[in-house]
């Protein structure tokens, strides 16, 4: 039984940080821009889509180099032609323009790929599995687990060890301040948008070997997301960490009591968390005020 | 003068003859019969187009199709309309587009569907409407069982004929503690109870069951949990884009060394799609391309149409969309009308297809509505290419499907 919730346990914690990847860049974009950015599933949709194609074509590794620069330029493009509009609005004029835009997205990637799943093999490195008596391990989980602790490690450093993270830090709190400084603000908040489109494409990228590809899959882990968004809170990237984490392990060791109600555990938690601290784990007072 | 008038009066007679005869071709009583003979049979196709099941559903409608090719689009003279209307696999959602179709569109004929809890929907819209529906891949119990109406059909076996023609061989051969993993809707529920069902009559025991939501995506929890059981077979009764992420699963988390796998009902169009090595289970299915030499050549017909279809070679869901226009167009012709949803109905009862590329005719059983052929148990081999099932044995269903006693519903036309 020890070796069974050590297994959850482990397995939670890698599952944690793949919803972390995925939840950071939503993050990071209602932080800095307070657009509650429904098209960020599509970006790790597309991520997955883009890179089943050329994987067929160029290989695992440049595939994985090349796809999340398309969709961090689709995300440039998006941005400019409809994010840009909701700056400085209510946020829920964001969240009505990207989730009009997000259903479009879906319907047009059911257009092009076809309504049928697609299944994306690991690589031949990752295939194996570590097994010790009764406790199992995949490789591809381990795999997985440590490129998502590495996107996580490198948004971190981003933000907190350079100028432009201390810049978008700023940008949460005061975005008119920071204008008023000298910063291009727009640039910023385009800069921000973009990174968040690349992130959510590396994610879907390392995601469609586990879950397999499909074109409602953007809308399937957005809730999600944005569940841990707003358990960690907003723009936190210990918080946003914190919350997949707390949604990956709960949901794992769930199985063993409940398994019939493991998809409402982090809706629950998010209740509970929200109820004693509005604004998440690490949120602060943020542009969305 | 008289020569004159002579030829006046034949002029008049003419024109009058002439104007007579315009006159009965264009008759109103005419005219009626004309468009009446002219105006489309429209079918509403309950299907869908989105969501967890949306590639099942496009199979179905090119089975539905290629049927329609069949009698040149048209049965008692008069051509057939399909309105595609897209349920997304949401009972609500399927119950509110089939109102529609018959309230806006005007159609007597509903089919469609590939979920247990739309055709008890649209099922339920059909008895109170009077229009007459076929459930054309859904196999849940209740659609001909509690929930059987003398409006609905099935065309698809019901899943105590797939846990039957399966359970034995599995008990003997694959081992007796079972695991069941059940996907947590109706459907899902009659498979597991079926084979819960079959546990004492085969000498099997229950070790643990796990149901999961459908949308479910990752199931590693379950197979770690499933993996530490003792089971020595896990009963699977899941399907959709659900079970393409667990064939993969289940070969990431070495199932397959630890317990052999059995699926209760297993569309085959899911295991194309991934990489031979996650294709290692024992399954009962529907049907198989390869079930006779009239279904290949029915497979080839639709490989030639359809050839980036999701699946390679003719599905399940294709060939019962193929079979279940078939029977209602059948019904039709043998009804002498399409007007009268009520000898319909009583036409479709009793009505034996021979041509329906099986070795087992399929038969509409009267008192439940259930459509009776055969079902096929075999073992998925981790091969590439479209040959993947082994085949053990074809059961015709008649000798395996719920009896009166065990189903005890009549909905016939003679009660």
């Amino acid at each position: 039984m020890e070796i069974l919730v050590l297994s959850l346990f482990l397995n939670g914690i890698s599952l944690g940080l793949v919803y972390a990847a995925v939840a950071i860049g939503f993050s990071l974009v209602l932080g800095v821009s307070g657009v509650i950015n429904f098209s960020h599933g599509i970006m790790y949709a597309l991520g997955a889509y883009f890179f089943w194609v050329l994987q067929g074509r160029i290989g695992f590794w440049p595939s994985v180099a090349l796809t999340p620069f398309f969709v961090a330029m689709i995300g440039f493009v998006i941005e400019r032609i409809l994010v840009r509009r909701v700056y400085g609005h209510d946020p829920l004029f964001g969240l009505v323009i990207t989730l009009g835009f997000a259903m479009a997205a879906e319907e047009l990637i059911r257009m092009i790929f076809g309504p049928a799943a697609y299944s994306v093999s690991a690589p031949s490195f990752a295939k194996g599995i570590f097994i010790f008596g009764n406790f199992v391990y995949p490789e591809y989980r381990l795999f997985l687990a440590m490129v998502a602790a590495a996107m996580l490690a490198a948004v971190w450093l981003l933000v907190e060890k350079t100028n432009f993270g201390a810049v978008v830090k700023a940008g949460m709190f005061n975005p008119e301040m920071v204008g008023a400084l000298g910063n291009n603000l727009t640039l910023l908040r385009t800069s921000v948008f973009v990174i968040g489109a690349a992130l959510a494409g590396l994610s879907g990228i390392i995601a469609a070997p586990v879950w397999g590809i499909k074109s409602q899959m953007g809308t399937l882990i957005l809730m999600p997301s944005f569940v841990i968004v707003l358990m960690g809170g907003l723009g936190s990237i210990p918080g946003t960490i914190l919350g997949g984490i707390l949604v990956g392990v709960s949901t794992s060791l769930a199985t063993l009591i409940i398994p019939r109600f493991v998809d409402i555990i982090p809706y629950l938690m998010m209740g509970f968390i929200i109820y004693f601290r509005p604004r998440g784990i690490f949120g602060e007072q943020n542009i969305v005020e | 003068m008289e020569r004159e008038q002579k030829r006046c009066f034949q002029q008049v007679v003419l024109l009058i003859a002439a104007i007579f005869v315009l006159g009965l071709m264009a008759s109103p009583a005419d005219a009626a019969q004309k468009t009446q003979k002219k105006e489309p049979i429209k079918i509403g196709v309950v299907s869908p187009v989105s969501g967890n099941f949306a590639d099942h559903g496009l199979l179905e409608r090119i089975g539905m199709e290629m049927a329609l090719e069949d009698y040149n689009n048209e049965v008692l003279g008069r051509p057939i309309t399909l309105i595609v209307a897209d349920d997304e696999t949401n009972p609500d959602v399927a119950a509110r587009r089939a109102r529609r179709l018959v309230e806006v569109d005007g159609v007597k004929f509903l089919m469609g569907g590939v979920s247990t809890s739309t055709a008890l929907s649209v099922g339920a819209v059909a008895e109170e409407k009077k229009v007459l529906y076929i459930a054309t891949n859904q196999n849940g119990d209740q659609v001909t069982g509690e929930s059987a109406r003398h409006y609905v059909f099935r065309t698809p076996p019901d899943m105590a004929i797939l846990v039957r023609a399966g359970a034995k061989y599995v008990a003997d051969n694959l081992g007796k503690k079972w695991f069941f993993l059940t996907h947590d809707y109706s459907w899902g529920h009659s498979g597991t109870k079926w084979a819960r069902n079959m546990l004492g009559k085969v000498g099997a025991k229950e070790v643990g069951e796990i149901k999961v939501p459908m949308g479910n995506r990752d199931f590693s929890s379950q197979l770690l949990t499933i993996r530490n059981s003792d089971a020595d077979v896990l009963v699977i009764t899941l399907a959709g884009f659900d079970n393409v992420s667990l064939l993969k699963q289940m070969n990431e988390y070495k199932i397959y060394d630890k317990m052999k796998v059995w699926y209760t009902l297993m569309d085959l169009v899911d295991l194309f799609v991934v990489p031979a090595e996650d294709r290692q289970a024992y399954v009962c299915a529907e049907t198989y391309y390869r079930a006779s030499p009239e279904m290949e050549k029915l497979n080839e017909r639709y490989q030639k149409k359809y050839p980036r279809a999701a699946s390679p070679v003719l599905d399940t869901g294709t060939y019962n969309g193929w079979l279940s226009m078939k029977m209602l167009l059948e019904a039709i012709k043998k009804a002498k009308t399409a007007d009268n949803v009520e000898k319909v109905i009583c036409a479709m009862e009793g009505l034996t297809i021979k041509d329906n590329a099986r070795k087992t005719p399929s038969y509409v059983r009267p008192w439940d509505h259930q459509v009776l052929t055969e079902v096929v148990f075999g073992k998925v081999n981790p091969v590439q290419g479209n040959d993947i099932l082994e085949v053990k044995a074809y059961i015709p269903a008649d000798q395996i499907a719920r009896t009166k006693e065990e189903n005890p519903v009549n909905v016939g036309c003679k009660k």
